[in-house]
């Protein structure tokens, strides 16, 4: 490998894009295995998207904690003002988020108000569906991130969802995003691999999902083959999440790490425009509040030592991160020490590039439609401006023709 | 594809966990109707099953305090007996002679699906699992009253939280989304009516008992789905599962889990009226009888714990005795599905979800580790000459692509090369 890919790979070993301190260092000849033959070009957008699955009540996450009504309608689980992290007159973050303050007073949060989309369904799988797939008013089978997979030159490397199984939203209609796991992995060799590579053809007499079964194969070579060694180094330990709460209604249980692995490759120059990582256990029916302060930390916590990670690297400027669930939850609290299944809820955009503030209207407590918040911003204006600003592609392939924005990049 | 091949296929993989070495080629000798026949009757004893012995599962009592010496061995019961619990449920699945039970079984457990991780005992999740293998082709009524009398599915979905003061909306929501009527048949109104039914039952979380409690009850009428009455639990049931979205509903999921998961069900799939008088076996006949198990359209995608048990029924190999079951369940997991923990109430996906280039590695991995447990039988017994073609028998796999047999036939003479190959060929994969 050439002096300047290893240099490169040196100054990695010393950064902060390694790993947690009780992991030890990946050693200079993993990380050089890990050399990729077309690192992404430097200045390119990444897109990290965040699901937070289950729900997040975004009433505790940016709370209205000047607001009478905040307090009458949940009393049993509402923020007192002097415990939350105010960010202006009305509206403050949840206690545990102090990271995600901090980076908020960096100007390098954008919080979008009061999104959903159009009717909004209350079933967990329904509105995860119509969040991934960006069709509210439709049943598909695509995922919107997947349809502009499906608009780019093929490449497994281009959209990666850490975990084993890949969320519907990079799914395409011709192809998909790649997941890739967390940990080590046997990749096979000699002869095996031959024979592997020869199992992964598309056959004519293929079904298409046996033509699936094929590609995801063939995937595997090339996935593993320029990300596996920097996988090598054992991953920190999954931080300790409440099982006992909210855990029905899927995602991952290990954020940060996660986004260590992310960090790991980002730095690594990996030619990735997106990727995906969840969290879940946010479906609070009951004794919400130290669950999902608990979750709301690990999400605060891992997102603010993933941005401290990119500093060492020259990316820093090039990653946009964007936060949301699939509903927000009912004002009032059910009187189990949680709350149902709502509307409407915050979106977080964070970057560098990011124009820190608040966007969209924040919905009324007053005002309630059929005792749940108004959705004020639809998400495809969200997705329109990630897909234009940070995937510098035109949106229609993707959400059809949509023309509202958000001015936060 | 020859048509009988095809619809043996998926007569062993669909209704079953798949075939031993030997049962398909019998089976192509018999013929479909004897094969179905045979598929779909359950044995008064079935002698497999009856060999797994039932694991000691109990009562742990309270969880003690955090950092007390009791703790300790508290956990390692706890770890213990939900071990023995997944292992003796894998056992059933690869040693059945009959796998419909089991499979049924496995259908339910997807449909209700309850997990540990929230429960963090495992004498309720045993208790579920007997309670739907004992329903799980018998009435749907019957099954849906016995599910919101089990303690695992009410701790599950918050019930004991539920009262007249506080209705939680979390069990009766999923009850008509996702367990009677599908979502989009009600209303969010009923949502909030239904909730005030399934109030005032509590649940003891370590044994599964579940009592109700009339102080917590409302026993006031609600209007739900247009009709204005007081329920308890068990007209609920009645009321919901009686309503013919309830026989679309499960018709729909039969289809979605045993015939395709990504092409939509045609109006004439005859498990609905089938399901008239909410009978499962006779839906479950019903489609194992429907022309789209002769259609090639409606291929499916075998999912992890699918994929591993028709390897151990092709391998003879006992999941419970392989090295060891720690490592057995880390490889499920990584594959993303282990018995008793669903992802979430939605159960497992299906599809192409099960088909990223991370489960490819991982899949390989595990089939190697299988693969050195096994000695072979099934495969070696046919001659290396004849052995590309007459694996597809071993196997069940209606018909080996010529992508696949190139692959194979450099390995003829290498047995576990040619076992591994063929059980992460994408014929073996997804069930055609």
């Amino acid at each position: 490998m050439d002096t300047v890919t290893r240099r490169k790979f040196l100054k990695l070993t010393t950064g902060a894009v390694a790993v947690g301190a009780a992991a030890p260092l990946l050693s200079i000849d993993q990380i050089a295995q890990a050399a990729i033959d077309r690192p992404l070009p430097a200045g390119t957008p990444i897109l990290v998207v965040v699901t937070l699955y289950g729900g997040n009540d975004g009433l505790n996450t940016v709370v209205p904690y000047t607001d009478p009504i905040y307090y009458s309608s949940r009393p049993e689980i509402s923020y007192k003002p002097d415990q939350v992290l105010p960010l202006d007159a009305e509206l403050a973050l949840n206690p545990a988020m102090k990271g995600m303050k901090a980076l908020w007073d960096q100007k390098k949060v954008a919080i979008v108000r009061g999104v959903g989309y159009p009717n909004p369904d209350h079933s967990h799988f329904s509105s995860m569906a119509k969040w991934q797939t960006a069709s509210p008013a439709k049943h598909i089978n695509t995922g919107w991130l997947g349809r502009w997979i499906d608009s780019q030159s093929e490449d497994p490397m281009l959209a990666i969802s850490l975990g084993s199984v890949l969320p519907p939203l990079l799914a395409g209609a011709k192809r998909s995003g790649s997941a890739l796991p967390l940990g080590g992995l046997v990749i096979p060799k000699g002869s095996l691999a031959t024979e592997c590579l020869q199992l992964s053809k598309v056959s004519k007499k293929d079904s298409k999902l046996m033509a699936a079964a094929a590609t995801s194969m063939r995937n595997l070579f090339s996935v593993s083959g320029n990300v596996q060694p920097v996988l090598k180094a054992p991953a920190p330990v999954a931080p300790d999440l409440p099982t006992t709460n909210g855990g029905n209604a899927g995602g991952d249980s290990n954020l940060a790490q996660q986004l260590d692995v992310v960090a790991k490759l980002i730095a690594a120059g990996s030619p990735t425009k997106v990727w995906s990582v969840s969290l879940g256990g946010f479906d609070t029916h009951a004794n919400e509040a130290n669950a999902q302060a608990a979750l709301l930390g690990v999400v605060s916590d891992s997102l603010s030592r993933f941005m401290g990670q990119l500093k060492a690297t020259t990316r820093s400027n090039d990653v946009t991160i964007m936060v949301y669930s699939e509903f927000g939850r009912r004002v009032v609290g059910n009187g189990s020490q949680g709350t149902d299944h709502g509307t409407s809820g915050p979106m977080f955009m964070i970057g560098n590039a990011v124009k820190g503030g608040f966007y969209g209207e924040q919905p009324s407590l007053k005002n309630l439609y059929k005792n749940d918040l108004a959705v004020t911003t639809d998400f495809r204006d969200v997705y329109a401006t990630v897909i234009e600003k940070v995937l510098k592609s035109p949106i229609e392939p993707t959400l059809g023709k949509w023309s509202g924005r958000i001015n936060f990049l | 594809m020859n048509s009988q091949r095809l619809e043996t296929s998926r007569l062993f993989t669909r209704f079953g966990f798949g075939p031993r070495p030997g049962e398909y080629a019998q089976a192509l000798i018999d013929g479909v109707s004897t094969t179905r026949s045979k598929v779909l009757t359950v044995p008064t004893v079935d002698a497999g099953a009856a060999s797994v012995v039932k694991p000691e599962i109990t009562d742990l009592g309270k969880r003690p305090e955090p950092n007390t010496k009791e703790i300790v061995p508290f956990a390692i019961a706890m770890r213990f007996q939900t071990q023995q619990m997944i292992m003796w449920w894998l056992d059933r699945m690869a040693l059945s002679d009959n796998g419909l039970t089991e499979k049924m079984t496995w259908f339910w457990h997807g449909h209700w699906a309850t997990s540990i991780q929230k429960l963090n005992y495992p004498l309720p999740m045993y208790k579920q699992n007997e309670t739907l293998r004992t329903h799980c082709l018998g009435n749907f009524a019957s099954m849906t009253k016995a599910m919101l009398n089990d303690g695992a599915l009410q701790f599950w979905l918050d019930g004991q939280d539920s009262t007249v003061k506080a209705p939680n909306e979390n069990l009766g929501r999923e009850l008509m989304e996702l367990f009677t009527l599908g979502v989009g048949r009600y209303t969010e109104d009923d949502v909030k009516s239904i909730s005030r039914v399934l109030t005032g039952y509590q649940v003891n979380r370590n044994n599964g008992t579940v009592t109700i409690n009339q102080n917590r009850r409302d026993k006031n009428p609600v209007n739900l789905l247009g009709t204005t009455a007081v329920f308890t639990g068990d007209s609920l049931a009645d009321f919901l599962v009686a309503r013919d979205d309830s026989a679309k509903f499960v018709s729909e999921r039969l289809w979605y889990r045993f015939i395709s998961s990504t092409e939509d069900m045609p109006a004439t799939f005859s498990a609905k009226n089938a399901f008239a008088t909410r009978d499962i076996s006779a839906a479950v006949a019903a489609m194992a009888n429907d022309s789209a198990m002769r259609d090639e359209k409606y291929a499916m995608v075998k999912s992890p714990v699918e994929w591993f048990i028709g390897a151990c029924r092709a391998l003879e190999l006992t999941p419970s005795q392989l090295k060891t079951p720690n490592q057995l369940t880390n490889y499920l997991e990584k594959l993303g599905q282990v018995p008793f923990s669903p992802p979430n109430v939605g159960g497992w996906p299906a599809g192409e979800a099960w088909l990223s280039s991370a489960t490819a590695q991982y899949r390989i991995a595990f089939a190697t580790w299988l693969i050195k447990q096994s000695d072979l039988r099934g495969l070696k017994e046919i001659k290396p000459a004849s052995r590309v073609l007459k694996s597809a028998d071993w196997l069940g796999v209606a018909e080996w692509s010529p992508r696949t047999q190139s692959a194979l036939r450099s390995s003829v003479n290498d047995p576990s090369q040619f076992a591994l190959l063929a059980l992460c060929s994408p014929e073996y994969i997804v069930s055609a």
